[in-house]
């Protein structure tokens, strides 16, 4: 072995790690390294893991995962690290499994309509790989550039054109999957639809990480569509804004997204790096684009500006080319990024309502807002009730994390409250554990760790995510429970 | 046999006319000693409950339709019939979304939505008599699935009654939705094994403004055209919502057309459906012939095409054996299935209808003949969808005849996931015993 090929450490696990991946390039040990992977794109809890390893196959992940659990060593898998309620951190100084170098994309079957990829091929590149031949994959979070579709899996992410397309798990069609004791198994082989049993597919989607890790994945390709078109609004009143988007819809059209910012968001947009030039005194700016067959686009686009002036609209008009599109993507894009122009620091929250209660939700967080003295710029994909409350604040002030963490749970409790849910598409992670009492009771919450048990019977991959803390009195009735057996 | 203090501890949560001695047995077996028809979930979590805690087995049933379907049980101690848990518990129109019962028969769902111009997004057979909880709990889909999806993507909320009769709720009333585990997931197709669905929430879609069913039949019945027109039609930019292939028996039966048929089905707005219409012509093969139905005569082929395969409610058995299974394979080798499925025609003796979706690899075959050679034939057939590396599941037989085959085939490498999800949530496998794959 080559000097630089060798692990300078006295841990037995991290030698034994190292002949796993083939040596010191593939693993990473020393705290100065290990920093970078102490937090994913949630910010607020850091925790240093023992090491990261980076596999090249699925047999090596499986040698990883075997090892691991015969060691009582505690592991999770990490892609771009771009998750944004902290699925990916080591809260118990995991053995990071990095899927970065698993990259592939294995195979395209344009007939079929399907692709294969390894769980670290990134979102955008699939979609790049297939444009040349009118194809696409349509689920698009916002970090598409940079973020992994085995990460997406996880996170069940979804995206702006979400509104027609669905979200990852409507376009997974196949996994691989090495549980946590080191099987391999196959679920949804060659793509092909409904196999024979439980949906394992559907519960691995979103799962985040905590029932297996995927080392393949097979997901649904799309034509891209014939035409496409998008159209801008600006809005004098909030509520003008919220009752077009239910005039849209109400009218029948399916648009491909339909996204809301209000005024906050856009001074935060206006000021970062693709400004257009949106009026800063308007109240909401909708961005709604239609697309499919272009013979029947006209007639769609014809239809929502009328309904945007029948609701007072000051200014509403179709892109004029696609350079003109993009720009307003881009812009609407990177809106999250864009609120570090405005505040040194930002909380992004992830609420589901009813699309009906948004006004009254938009009043609700803005009396949080002023409750908290933090200001709060609402970014959404509002054909489907997702709201991106960003709460933003200084982390210098001391206290004033707290209280940004504070306001975004309310902004979550309301959502709960209007029959709504508390993450569309970011996931729970570590950010939102306690907040799944707002939507589920504690037996709720144990049917599902019931399943856990099932894929993960010692919780030694990524525990202490997903879930609040056992209360009390669950605590007590295992305990009796376990007591009565033995 | 059901002890008769069951049977009086049961009539303390019911009244007397909700309680019945199932005499009429269904010759599709999936019965019980007696049936009850609770009227609200608190009634299903009772059977439930005093089920498992008695050692007594349920069956559950919808509109029956799919009493065929899996099964090794002649009659159950309970039979639990949904009949008369019906209606819609909340439909808000402005946010598409809508709350039902399970026991709602789909047709009577989709005539109430209708008068909102809304729709669910699914095709199942039999809309008039299957309910939302069956076609839910079986995974059933039709044609348009391809452009409609199945009900995994239909489904965005449950209120389940588990075997001990508490009520779990999975998903929720939004369309989307990441908190916890998916299990809406787990209960879909789950054949009623894990608990009883007793409320769905689904997202709804607008009907469509314009629709036409496109036929274009293939006289020469050369497979190898058909698959080309089909790759073409994929590759393009047109969006059918159907691109199901009917075998010669199949199309004549519905269209009076006795050659392999593609169904195209288009909707859009108007101008777009035309559109397309005028593409299909445009790119015909040479000795292919086009049928341009317009809505009506549409719904008339459609109507028709739901009603065609044999139904698990009726009463008694026809003449001649009927079977009909379910196949998934990779998209476009459903083509193959077709081909090799029809050969059998012959080899056994039996009349075959089948139909498969080139653009979604669902086929679905239906066998008619001697009782013999359609449990043959229905071997073959899954030999025919195992040699394209698919699967097949006899999703119709009548009970005595699925004592003698295998309703769900080989079981997955990773059947102990199955079987240990059904553990933990129906330990003593209370609900629909053996209905499921690998006995579960």
């Amino acid at each position: 072995m080559r000097a630089k090929d060798r692990v300078k450490s006295k841990d037995k696990h991290i030698l034994n790690l190292a002949d796993i991946v083939g040596g010191a390039r593939s693993i990473l040990y020393l705290k100065v390294d290990l920093v970078a992977y102490d937090c994913d794109g949630f910010t607020i809890h850091k925790h240093l893991p023992k090491a990261v390893v980076f596999p090249k196959n699925t047999q090596e992940v499986a040698e990883i995962v075997k090892y691991c659990s015969a060691n009582n060593l505690p592991f999770l898998a990490r892609g771009a690290g771009t998750g944004l309620s902290g699925g990916a951190i080591p809260l118990n100084g995991e053995i990071i499994i990095s899927m970065v170098r698993m990259k592939k994309l294995i195979s395209v079957d344009l007939e079929n309509r399907r692709a294969v990829v390894e769980p670290g091929f990134v979102n955008l590149k699939l979609t790049n790989s297939i444009s040349d031949k009118g194809y696409y994959y349509a689920p698009d979070p916002s970090s598409q550039y940079c973020c992994t579709i085995g990460g997406n899996v996880a996170e069940n992410a979804g995206g702006a054109h979400c509104l027609k397309y669905g979200v990852t798990t409507n376009h997974i069609l196949g996994l691989e999957v090495v549980m946590p004791n080191g099987e391999i198994v196959e679920i949804g082989k060659d793509g092909i639809p409904d196999a024979p049993g439980y949906d394992l597919l559907g519960l691995f989607t979103g799962s985040e990480g905590t029932l297996g890790i995927v080392t393949k994945i097979t997901v649904r390709i799309l034509k891209n569509p014939e035409g496409k078109q998008t159209v801008l609004a600006y809005f004098d009143r909030v509520e003008d804004g919220s009752q077009a988007v239910s005039d849209i819809i109400s009218a029948g059209i399916v648009p491909a997204a339909l996204e809301m910012m209000d005024k906050t968001a856009i001074e935060g947009v206006e000021a970062a790096a693709f400004p257009v030039g949106h009026p800063k005194d308007i109240e909401a700016v909708l961005l709604i684009e239609v697309d499919g067959i272009a013979a029947g686009i006209e007639e769609q686009i014809d239809q929502i500006l009328e309904v945007c002036r029948k609701r007072d609209v000051r200014e509403v008009r179709a892109a004029g080319s696609e350079e003109e599109r993009a720009r307003w993507w881009a812009n609407r894009k990177t809106g999250f990024g864009a609120m570090g122009a405005i505040s040194p620091d930002y909380l992004v929250q992830d609420g589901v309502i009813p699309r009906s209660k948004l006004p009254e939700v938009l009043s609700r967080i803005n009396q949080i807002s002023s409750e908290s003295g933090l200001r709060i710029a609402n970014i959404f994909h509002a054909g489907d009730g997702n709201l991106h409350p960003l709460v933003l604040f200084d982390a210098r002030i001391p206290g004033e994390s707290e209280k940004a963490l504070e306001a975004g749970s309310q902004c979550l409790k309301v959502c709960a409250d209007v029959g709504g849910t508390i993450t569309g598409e970011h996931g729970v992670g570590i950010e939102k554990r306690e907040e799944m009492r707002f939507v589920f009771t504690e037996e709720e919450i144990a049917a599902q760790t019931d399943i856990r048990e099932v894929f993960n019977p010692h919780n030694l991959l990524n525990a202490g995510k997903l879930f609040p803390s056992p209360s009390r009195c669950v605590e007590i009735k295992k305990e009796m429970k376990a007591q009565a057996i033995s | 046999m059901i002890a008769a203090e069951s049977i009086s501890a049961l009539k303390t949560y019911f009244r007397e006319d909700q309680i019945g001695n199932n005499e009429a047995s269904s010759p599709f077996g999936n019965s019980g000693d007696m049936v009850v028809f609770p009227e609200t979930e608190g009634e299903i979590a009772a059977v439930l409950k005093h089920a498992d805690l008695n050692g007594l087995t349920i069956s559950i049933i919808g509109g029956g339709t799919k009493r065929g379907y899996g099964g090794l049980i002649e009659k159950a101690d309970i039979l639990l019939s949904l009949d008369k848990y019906t209606g819609i518990v909340e439909h808000t129109p402005g946010d598409m979304t809508l709350t039902v019962k399970s026991g709602t028969r789909f047709k009577d769902l989709q005539d109430y939505l209708a008068r909102y111009n809304q729709k669910i997004s699914l095709d199942p057979f039999w809309a008039e008599i299957a309910t939302i909880g069956g076609i839910i709990a079986a995974n059933e889909s039709g044609p348009k699935r391809l452009g409609y999806g199945s009900a995994r993507d239909a489904v965005i909320g449950l209120r389940t009654v588990y075997p001990d009769g508490k009520v779990i709720r999975s998903g929720g009333r939004v369309v989307k939705n990441v908190a916890g585990y998916d299990i809406n997931k787990l209960f879909i197709g789950s054949m009623g094994t894990l608990g009883v669905i007793s409320e769905i929430t689904l997202k709804l879609r607008p009907i469509p403004k314009c629709e036409s069913l496109v036929l274009v039949s293939f006289p020469t019945g050369n497979l190898e055209e058909i698959r080309a027109f089909a790759v073409k039609v994929l590759d393009s930019m047109i969006e059918p919502v159907s691109l199901e292939l009917l075998n010669p028996a199949l199309s004549d039966k519905l269209a009076g057309i006795n050659s392999y048929t593609l169904a195209l089905s288009f909707e859009d707005v108007e101008s777009s459906v035309r559109y397309q219409e005028d593409f299909v012509s445009n790119m015909l093969p040479g000795d292919a012939e086009l049928y341009i139905n317009p809505m009506e005569k549409a719904d008339l082929f459609w109507n028709r095409f739901y009603r065609h395969i044999p139904n698990g409610a009726a009463e008694e058995l026809p003449a001649q054996t009927e079977a009909s299974l379910k196949i998934g394979t990779v998209n476009l080798d459903s083509l193959q299935v077709l081909k090799e499925s029809e050969l059998l025609q012959d080899k056994f003796n039996v009349r075959i209808e089948s139909h498969g979706g080139l653009g979604h690899g669902l086929s679905q075959v239906t066998i008619r003949g001697a009782e013999q050679d359609v449990i043959d034939a229905a071997a073959n057939v899954r030999q025919v969808a195992e040699k394209a590396g698919g699967y097949a599941i006899i999703k119709h037989l009548p009970f005595e005849l699925r004592k003698r085959v295998d309703v769900w085939g080989n079981k997955p490498s990773y059947f102990f996931l199955l079987q240990g999800i059904k553990t933990k949530v129906d330990p003593n496998k209370t609900l629909n015993p053996n209905r499921f794959i690998g006995g579960i």
